[in-house]
């Protein structure tokens, strides 16, 4: 037997085009959608999958990444996959790319308008460490009562000195929702508000999709005495020299030495290509 | 029986990408590339969303549902008919002039504000300004469709007039005229506004091309 | 000097001929046959067709080959083929009192019309394992066929108006969970959905808990029959009904004491399991599961795990369950190493301030 284009069938993807474009009209708002069991388990990106099978036509050419890498196990086999179902072109590079599916990193190259980024959510419930039920947490957003969140960011203050969330920061989209940016690091968040590309969000195993349009205003949670801040590093890239890029941390030897790259690989060999010229 | 898209998983495809950069891009004409035959009235544009959207598991309001647009949907479709306007996950508003009021369709509930209407209105012309046209608004919808053929919208006509539009998925301002609507039609959404998220989406269609105006959309004082 | 590491193409094509390798095993001893399987197997089989939502023997046994006897790596396989298969329709509500009974017990009557039926089961075997199953055996024809048709035990409690009615029709036109989301609060017909796949280790030990006391408990196994049932389909243009088959099912009826609340007089009340082939464990686990999740509709305090549905129905699904307990494999560098330099700046103040104030320590932090 053959599968379908992009594996899905129509009707799956006509279902999922519907909760994609009501998820784009109202920005932030989790949509409920009839998520399939994928031939890659729960967990390993099958809602950013679903997406990326209900957006993806023959003249697209997919980039996908894990943790900011083109070249990491998961995002190999998920670019093998749609190669395989879709026999879509597929790149390294972001500025080649027409369709970016990522987990836990947004690129360091700026995105363009004409471009989409497709994100794997785990959990798409900013509230649901503080209140585990969807019924409570529904009902939370229907009256756009984010207490509990400003409490915990508070109480954070007040224990630390300053708010302890450092990936998976809550965002407030177009003053109206709070949402998960997926577990991105903090360091990426500025880079939501007022995006030139769409970003769309799926969650497979909770069943939930989200969108965040292009030019929408992206907030991270803080307050007037503590502004949000990203992460910074002492080190640079050590392979090309960045001081404004996400780093990985290596533990290169057994005497536990550490040295500092980007995660970003497409980024980094840019850069160091550059720099050879 | 007229045909439906010639090539079904591509030309849904496409008209998709399309209709989610109108979504997601309010006010901003968008091509649509495929146009399949349809019925009369529904015009080709209408018909490619409801072929690219629908089926099965939707249900649709007709505003005109005369016999033959009724038997040529369903078996393309699949669709279920909704008798109601409330009941329908997608209305198709071939008469504006004489469309139900916008409070008639479902705007959601404070807990699934996706479980409410998206409109489809067919649309005298759009793009260009109701006065470069003289009185041609509330013309024909031949006669208007050939018109907007003959001049494709530009992107921010705004020297030429038009409603100039503001939210999420728009940088600065847009503009964009919306010519055939009833009169009050600006006033009757503007009132829904007062109750986002609850509301409905918009895709207004007129020769080839599709303009989307999600509910968060605002049309600001000109 | 580091080098980043690449070739994530290569090590999973790799991997795969290992695991080629490893499941094929020694290549002198003959592969697996399917037909094998689905008659050696037929119980993992059932439950394979159980957990993966689909009624198919044969693919069932192919999953379960390809997966090595992973029982769950297979209903996995399962599932994700069946996820993209079109939709003909829906059949008619299976007439489980019409089975073609081939067990058939009950624990609240000595005996009953039709009989008590052990059928093949394991529950007195002695466990006692069995060094030479070569020997064939022959089963002498019983003397007399078992009745056409067996009553269900609880319709003659029904008689008696002692167990709480349910009329047939009554229920709600079902959603389909493998196309809509699980929304809360869920109906029963909903929870019974997702309890029939989901995981039998999960409901087992749901259904456990709520006899040790954590939920109103007091269960009979009113009857528990497994046997064939006929499926049948009514297609809007034909208009008429058509038999397209049969398919084994278990059906386990639980009552349960009731002690009436909600305007609901004293009764009995139900529980209900089924399954997919020979399953009776899944059946029973099931039916305890389902009555325990009836709590708020009959006024029943609800305090118990088994008895909260978003935490049973949202937990109960091994594919859900399986697949991200186990996406903690993948990378996560990238939240570790903000975690990192978050932990670094606190353990790095949490010094300067014990440095400034040594005594505090011993005052006790509120």
């Amino acid at each position: 037997m053959t599968y379908n284009f992009a594996f899905l069938d129509e009707d799956t993807k006509r279902m999922l085009r519907r909760a994609l474009l009501k998820a784009v009209a109202i920005p932030g708002y989790q949509v409920p959608f009839g998520s399939r069991e994928m031939p890659l388990p729960y967990g390993w990106g099958t809602g950013g999958i679903q997406v990326t099978a209900a957006l993806l036509g023959p003249d697209d050419v997919l980039k996908v990444i894990d943790q900011g890498a083109d070249d990491t196990t998961n995002a190999v086999n998920i670019r093998r996959f749609f190669a395989r179902v879709a026999g879509v072109a597929t790149t390294e590079h972001t500025v080649d790319a027409t369709l970016i599916q990522t987990r836990h990193r947004i690129p360091e190259t700026s995105l363009r308008e004409d471009q989409i980024l497709v994100f794997q959510v785990p959990e798409p419930e900013p509230l649901r460490t503080l209140e585990p039920r969807e019924a409570e947490t529904r009902t939370l957003h229907a009256l756009a009562d984010y207490g509990l969140m400003h409490v915990k960011l508070y109480e954070d203050i007040a224990q630390y000195g300053h708010i302890a969330t450092s990936y998976d920061y809550p965002v407030l989209v177009d003053g109206r929702y709070l949402t998960s940016p997926s577990p991105i690091p903090k360091f990426d968040n500025p880079k939501m508000d007022q995006s030139p590309a769409l970003m769309l969000f799926g969650a497979g195993r909770e069943k939930r999709l989200y969108a965040i349009p292009p030019y929408t205003s992206v907030e991270s949670l803080a307050f007037e005495d503590h502004p949000f801040e990203i992460q910074r590093w002492e080190h640079h890239c050590e392979l090309c020299g960045s001081r404004e890029s996400y780093l990985d941390e290596v533990v290169v030897d057994d005497r536990g030495s550490r040295m500092f790259v980007c995660s970003d690989t497409d980024f980094c060999s840019g850069r160091r290509a550059e720099a050879q010229a | 029986m007229l045909a439906a898209f010639a090539n079904p998983v591509f030309d849904s495809q496409r008209t998709f990408r399309e209709l989610l950069q109108a979504m997601a891009r309010p006010a901003v004409p968008r091509l649509l590339p495929v146009l399949p035959p349809s019925p009369a009235p529904i015009a080709p544009a209408a018909m490619a969303i409801l072929l690219t959207l629908c089926d099965a598991t939707t249900s649709v309001w007709l505003q005109q549902p005369d016999d033959n647009v009724v038997r040529h949907v369903r078996f393309h479709a699949g669709v279920k008919l909704a008798e109601q306007p409330l009941d329908a996950d997608f209305a198709l508003i071939t008469d504006p002039l004489s469309m139900p009021p916008l409070d008639a369709f479902a705007r959601g509930d404070m807990r699934y504000p996706d479980r409410s209407a998206s409109l489809i209105v067919q649309v005298t012309a759009l793009g260009a300004s109701p006065c470069a046209q003289g009185e041609a608004g509330r013309g024909s919808l031949t006669l208007a469709s050939t018109q907007a053929r003959a001049t494709p919208p530009q992107p921010s006509p705004a020297s030429r007039g038009g409603s100039r539009f503001a939210g999420p998925g728009i940088r600065d301002t847009e503009t964009v005229a919306i010519d055939g609507l009833p009169h009050d039609f600006w006033q009757q959404r503007a009132a829904l506004a007062a109750q986002l998220p609850l509301g409905i989406d918009l895709y207004f269609v007129a020769a080839q091309h599709v303009v989307a105006l999600p509910r968060t959309t605002r049309l600001l004082e000109s | 000097m580091y080098v980043a590491v690449k070739g994530g193409e290569q090590a999973i094509a790799r991997s795969l001929e290992l695991l080629a390798e490893a499941r094929r095993g020694n290549t002198t001893v003959p592969e697996l046959g399917l037909t094998q399987i689905r008659e050696q197997l037929r119980l993992g089989v059932a439950r394979v067709m159980q957990e993966g939502s689909l009624y198919d023997e044969e693919l069932a046994a192919l999953a379960i080959r390809q997966a090595a006897g992973d029982m769950l790596e297979a209903i996995f396989l399962l599932r994700a083929y069946r996820t993209t298969l079109p939709r003909f329709g829906y059949t008619q509500p299976l007439n489980t009192s019409a089975m073609r009974v081939r067990r058939r017990v009950s624990g609240t009557f000595k005996d009953v019309p039709g009989g008590q039926v052990l059928g093949p089961t394991y529950d007195y075997t002695q466990r006692l394992l069995d060094f030479d199953t070569t020997q064939a055996t022959t089963v002498e024809p019983a003397e007399a066929p078992l009745p056409a048709n067996m009553p269900r035990v609880l319709d003659l409690l029904d008689a008696e108006a002692l167990i709480e009615r349910i009329e047939p029709g009554s229920d709600p036109e079902p959603t389909d969970l493998t196309r809509e989301p699980l929304m809360f609060p869920a109906d029963r017909a909903t929870r019974l959905q997702n309890l029939s796949r989901g995981d039998e280790g999960f409901l087992l030990g749901m259904a456990y808990s709520t006899q040790r006391g954590y939920a109103e408990s007091h269960p009979f196994a009113g009857e528990i029959r497994m046997g064939e049932v006929d499926v049948v389909v009514c297609p809007e243009e034909l208009g008429f009904a058509i038999e397209i088959g049969s398919i084994t099912l278990t059906e386990c009826q639980m009552i349960n004491q009731f002690h009436g609340g909600n305007g609901v007089p004293p009764q009995f009340t139900r529980g209900y399991g089924l399954a997919m082939g020979e399953g009776e464990r899944k059946a029973m686990s099931m039916a305890l599961v389902d009555r325990a999740l009836r709590c708020d509709e009959l006024a029943e305090a609800n305090y118990a795990p088994a008895q909260n549905q978003e935490f049973v129905l949202s937990h109960s699904d091994s594919v859900e369950a399986s697949g991200f307990v186990q996406h903690l494999k993948l990378p996560h560098y990238v939240d570790f190493q903000a975690e990192l330099s978050l932990l670094r700046i606190l353990a790095a103040q949490h010094a300067a301030r014990d440095d400034e104030q040594p005594l505090s320590a011993a005052g006790g932090q509120a």
